[in-house]
């Protein structure tokens, strides 16, 4: 089976990315509707009156609110990194469709991935510290450094620049008569 | 780039057109365009030799060396 073009295997991993893609825009959008819904609860704690009560206490919520609000933003912005590093993917894959992976585009596009990919280890190792700050008995969040994931930040670093080589050959041969 | 192409001078003196030089040497009239204005990054030998056999000229007719700073390597036209 070809790797490249119509009908290879990156138009069936396109494919992929694309309902990877809408699945994430549609667990953004429940996020921010829990991160609306948490805030308007934690302003308003007597709206739970005689509805629900958590832990038999409503209390509870306007003191653990804050905390929940920062767990759904945390998750939100986790959230809206793999958002944007799956819509890079989309568009590279595009490319890769079309038969003309070197297009200088793709090169700024790894760069956005390899970038979001730190972002988002860091934001792992930041997370697990405040969990162990606020609450150091429930901490069960990895802290620890993740070779793998650095890895692979590295990985797409280098591949940005085999990209960026590949379009410099391609402008090359677009300009050799 | 210190390397000038003179093939509109060869061409005028041939009293070809572009056209009529590109159907003979299956090369784009773009391709040619590109060669003419000096836009182009390297040339194939076998474009060369069928520039020469169509224009019944020399290589050196059609390319010359001019001393001056090399070119940008990544090119300053992007």
């Amino acid at each position: 089976m070809r790797a490249l073009g119509p009908g290879s295997v990156s138009s069936l991993l396109k494919i992929i990315l694309d309902v990877v893609y809408v699945a994430l825009w549609i667990v953004a959008g429940a996020v921010l509707i829990g991160f609306i819904a948490s805030g308007v609860l934690v302003a308003n704690p007597d709206l739970l009156k005689g509805a629900i009560t958590i832990n038999g206490e409503v209390t509870e919520l306007s003191q653990r609110g804050p905390s929940v609000m920062g767990a759904i933003a945390a998750g939100g912005l986790y959230v809206g990194g793999v958002l944007i590093i799956v819509g890079r993917l989309r568009r590279i894959f595009a490319t890769l469709i079309a038969g003309d992976p070197f297009q200088p585009d793709n090169v700024r596009r790894l760069r956005v991935i390899g970038v979001m990919l730190a972002l988002l280890e860091l934001s792992r190792y930041v997370v697990a510290g405040l969990f162990a700050w606020l609450a150091p008995g429930v901490n069960k969040a990895d802290a620890g450094v993740s070779l793998t994931a650095w890895f692979a930040v590295l990985v797409v670093f280098v591949l940005a620049e085999v990209f960026r080589e590949g379009a410099r050959l391609r402008r090359e041969a677009e300009l050799t008569i | 780039m210190p390397i000038r192409v003179h093939l509109d001078r060869v061409l005028l003196e041939r009293r070809m057109s572009l056209t009529e030089l590109a159907d003979r040497v299956g090369v784009t009239i773009a391709n040619l365009s590109i060669l003419k204005t000096g836009k182009a990054r390297a040339i194939r030998f076998s474009t060369l030799d069928a520039l020469c056999r169509e224009l019944g000229c020399q290589p050196g007719d059609i390319v010359t060396f001019e001393p001056g700073p090399p070119d940008d390597p990544d090119g300053g036209e992007d």
